[in-house]
């Protein structure tokens, strides 16, 4: 199980050097998402300039990824943003993680800038860092199929033109569309002149106790499958979502100048465009879409992001744009939140055709949304802009904030209105990568019929009505914990506690796997201490990189202006209450008034080796 | 006689039969030190598992020089301690359902009649089933589609 290493390469003086991850690290961050914020806060010069040589990127496999365990195909990819100057991290799926385990690698910390376009190929214990030439200049298909005729049957996390163009929302690409897709990671390898990470192995994940690890898995198994919403999730995937947020009036339509949109996007019409449903590595969820167009997806997040924030009703057309994100390496939540932005502004007229190069942007126009995504993975003309993402108002002029949808200079994420449900909205505010659900969702919050008891259990509060902040850093504590475990091992968290359902696996089996692969013993505690720990350490380099209480904040538009279409109607989020919860939520957390971890706890932290 | 079948068209790709058998004969998580494989690319659109069938006429047991492989109750078995690892087998299997690996041959042994990757299969892309019933799925799928039921 543990035998995998650690590997810190120096791009800049070409130098790899190998080591071990100590034990007393693992069982404090387990891996992941844990250990890349622990080596992020050691390796990264505060104050770095993200799209500089001194930036930090780490690949980092969870404590049980690539195992039998079901879902266990994550890996996380983390640096300094330089999409919004904080931390930026992405959790990804597909096969690239298992397979750099596979390869003989948990982790790999990345210095320094290669002199010429590179590769790392890593093979059975083995970096080298190779001549990239051949494949510069791809897009995200092309690199990874050209790599594969070359070497053979391999995984690489890539970045695309827009990578390499320091998009500032490029992501990193493995397979058609798994994605470290937040925070513009692909730009910090485009800047590091690294086009690929390719691993390719044969050594196998020891397992302490083989024939617990297969009884759990066929536990497991029969668990996720008593569930009425398996068979659902693996049927119709994330796009199952808009259906339900759209009934209450909770989809970002148009910039969030609306809050609800067609029917046409529910997930029974994206299904007709699908071929088959395909699973990343371990999963039995199988949640992946391959399309009918020669792509996978789309999911909820693109279903919200290219059809009702863009004005398009045609899941034809919405699952094209996807595709084309995909190729071209772009993180969709980011691009779609950018282009209704833009629209908005010019609808506005607060940025005109001499901006925009003579294009006249509008809602619901289908080939100048597929002509500026090419645009922006090239920086042409208005595209060149549009690649700042958030840090564009400062083209755009300081009255363009007010109609952008982010928070901690990250374009929101979820396709949700969080508007309505008010636990969403303080969980985008308070998320470390700033506005994102995959940090804390309170999924629970959206079951109208799930009984008080079952809610007081899980998140600790009775209160039921969701539109109320009242205790509502309750949940989010709870989520950003579990979230932050589950990233930790590895495993996806659509068959986590609380994300999809009331039930799904919760610290009780993450302590029973990390028994089976390792012999160590963890209580439900710890491993909830754990994700506690992550979240502090994420708030240590935050704060050092200039993050004060300000930021955690909503979109004036979330505060300002009520929702005007159906049962969310007139709700928006009360600027008293907010700061009400926000002050709450530090507090839950031990944390000052504000927002900073008090002396003793980073002490404490500091002493963790 | 029992015998497992793959359904391609069933198969999600996520490996975890090949998990599952890895970690059964070896105690590590490989899946590609396994005697079922699943051949996928996200590229060219396929996924595909492959497993021994268990020849009544095999290749490999026709083959083998050291007479390693004998069958017994239906299982193509291998031994072990006649094997010298000169691969033919693996070679002349027109299915390439084994496998080289660490210098060992691999082969599925149906794990005794308890097969592990079958219980780790969320599709029932792979089924451990009698021969008959296994057709008389197959007849019954077939007649309902030529009479349009």
């Amino acid at each position: 199980m543990l035998n995998k290493k650690l590997a810190i390469i120096d791009l800049s003086k070409e130098k790899v050097k190998i080591e071990e991850t100590p034990d007393s690290l693992r069982k404090k961050l387990l891996g992941g998402r844990g250990l890349n914020i622990y080596y992020l806060n050691k390796y990264l010069k505060s104050g770095a300039e993200p799209l500089s040589p001194d930036n930090v990127l780490i690949f980092g496999a969870g404590l049980l990824t690539g195992t039998l365990t079901p879902s266990s195909s994550r890996y996380n990819v983390s640096a300094k943003s330089p999409e919004t100057g904080f931390l930026g991290d992405a959790n990804c799926g597909g096969f690239f993680g298992p397979e750099l385990r596979y390869a003989g690698f948990d982790r790999l910390i990345i210095l320094g800038k290669a002199k010429k376009p590179s590769y790392l190929y890593l093979c059975d214990g083995k970096i080298e860092i190779r001549d990239a030439g051949p494949y510069w200049s791809k897009d995200t298909y092309e690199v990874q199929q050209s790599l594969r005729n070359d070497l053979g049957p391999c995984e690489s996390a890539v970045c695309g033109v827009a990578g390499e163009k320091l998009v500032r929302f490029a992501c990193v690409r493995t397979g058609v569309k798994n994605a470290a897709g937040r925070c513009g990671l692909g730009a910090v390898m485009g800047s590091k002149n690294l086009k690929a990470v390719v691993a390719q192995g044969t050594g196998g994940i020891k397992i302490k106790h083989p024939d617990q690890m297969q009884k759990l898995a066929e536990e497991i198994k029969k668990y996720l499958f008593s569930s009425k919403i398996s068979p659902l999730l693996g049927k119709l995937g994330t796009p199952l979502l808009y259906e339900v947020s759209n009934a209450i009036g909770a989809i970002r339509t148009k910039n969030s100048q609306l809050n609800a949109w067609s029917d046409s996007l529910n997930a029974e019409e994206i299904e007709k465009y699908v071929e088959k449903m395909i699973s990343c590595s371990s999963c039995m969820m199988h949640c992946r879409h391959r399309n009918i167009f020669g792509g996978e997806g789309p999911e909820y997040t693109a279903v919200g992001m290219f059809g009702a924030n863009i004005g398009l009703e045609n899941p034809a057309q919405v699952i094209q744009l996807n595709n084309l994100a995909n190729e071209l390496g772009l993180d969709i939540s980011s691009s779609g939140t950018i282009l209704a932005w833009v629209f908005e502004l010019y609808e506005r007229g607060i940025i005109n055709k001499e901006k925009t190069g003579g294009l006249e942007l509008k809602f619901g126009d289908f080939e100048l949304a597929q002509k500026l995504l090419r645009m922006i993975s090239r920086r042409e003309g208005f595209g060149d802009m549009l690649a700042e993402s958030t840090q564009a108002v400062k083209i755009f002029g300081e009255s363009s904030r007010d109609y952008l949808i982010a928070v901690k200079n990250l374009p929101q994420s979820d396709p949700h209105d969080v508007r309505y449900i008010k636990a969403f909205a303080l969980g985008i505010a308070t998320a470390s990568r700033g506005a994102d659900h995959l940090r804390s969702r309170p999924t629970l919050e959206i079951f109208s019929k799930l009984p008080p008891e079952v809610k007081e259990r899980i998140y600790g509060t009775k209160i039921t009505d969701p539109t109320i902040l009242d205790e509502k850093e309750k949940a989010v504590y709870f989520s950003e914990h579990i979230f932050a475990a589950v990233d930790s091992l590895g495993i996806c968290k659509f068959i986590c506690h609380g994300f999809n359902s009331p039930h799904f696996l919760d610290y009780s089996y993450f302590k029973k796997l990390i028994k089976a692969a390792t012999g160590w013993e963890f209580s439900e505690k710890d491993l909830e201490e754990t994700g506690r720990r992550v979240i502090d350490l994420e708030r240590i380099f935050n704060a050092r990189e200039g993050l004060t209480k300000e930021d955690d904040t909503l979109p004036k538009r979330y505060f300002d202006d009520p929702m005007p279409l159906k049962i969310s109607k007139g709700h928006h989020v009360d600027r008293v209450q907010f700061a009400s919860a926000l002050a709450r939520y530090y507090q839950l957390r031990d944390w000052t008034e504000e927002g900073m971890l008090k002396a003793e706890r980073i002490k404490e932290l500091e002493s963790i080796k | 006689m029992k015998y497992l079948y793959v359904y391609p068209e069933l198969c999600t790709g996520c490996r975890e039969c090949s998990l599952a058998c890895s970690l059964t004969k070896f105690g590590e998580c490989n899946p590609k030190k396994a005697a079922i494989s699943v051949v996928r690319d996200e590229f060219e659109r396929f996924e595909y598992p492959i497993i021994c069938l268990h020849c009544s006429d095999a290749l490999c047991q026709k083959f083998c020089p050291q007479n390693a492989y004998y069958p017994e109750n239906g299982i193509l078995k291998w031994d072990k301690n006649k094997c010298i690892k000169c691969r033919f087998c693996a070679t002349v299997c027109p299915y390439a359902a084994i496998t080289i690996m660490d210098n060992e041959i691999i082969k599925c042994d149906l794990c005794n009649g308890d097969p592990k990757c079958v219980k780790v299969c969320s599709t029932q892309a792979i089924r451990y089933e009698e021969e008959t019933h296994e057709l008389t799925d197959q007849r019954n799928t077939l007649a309902k589609k030529v009479l349009g039921k």
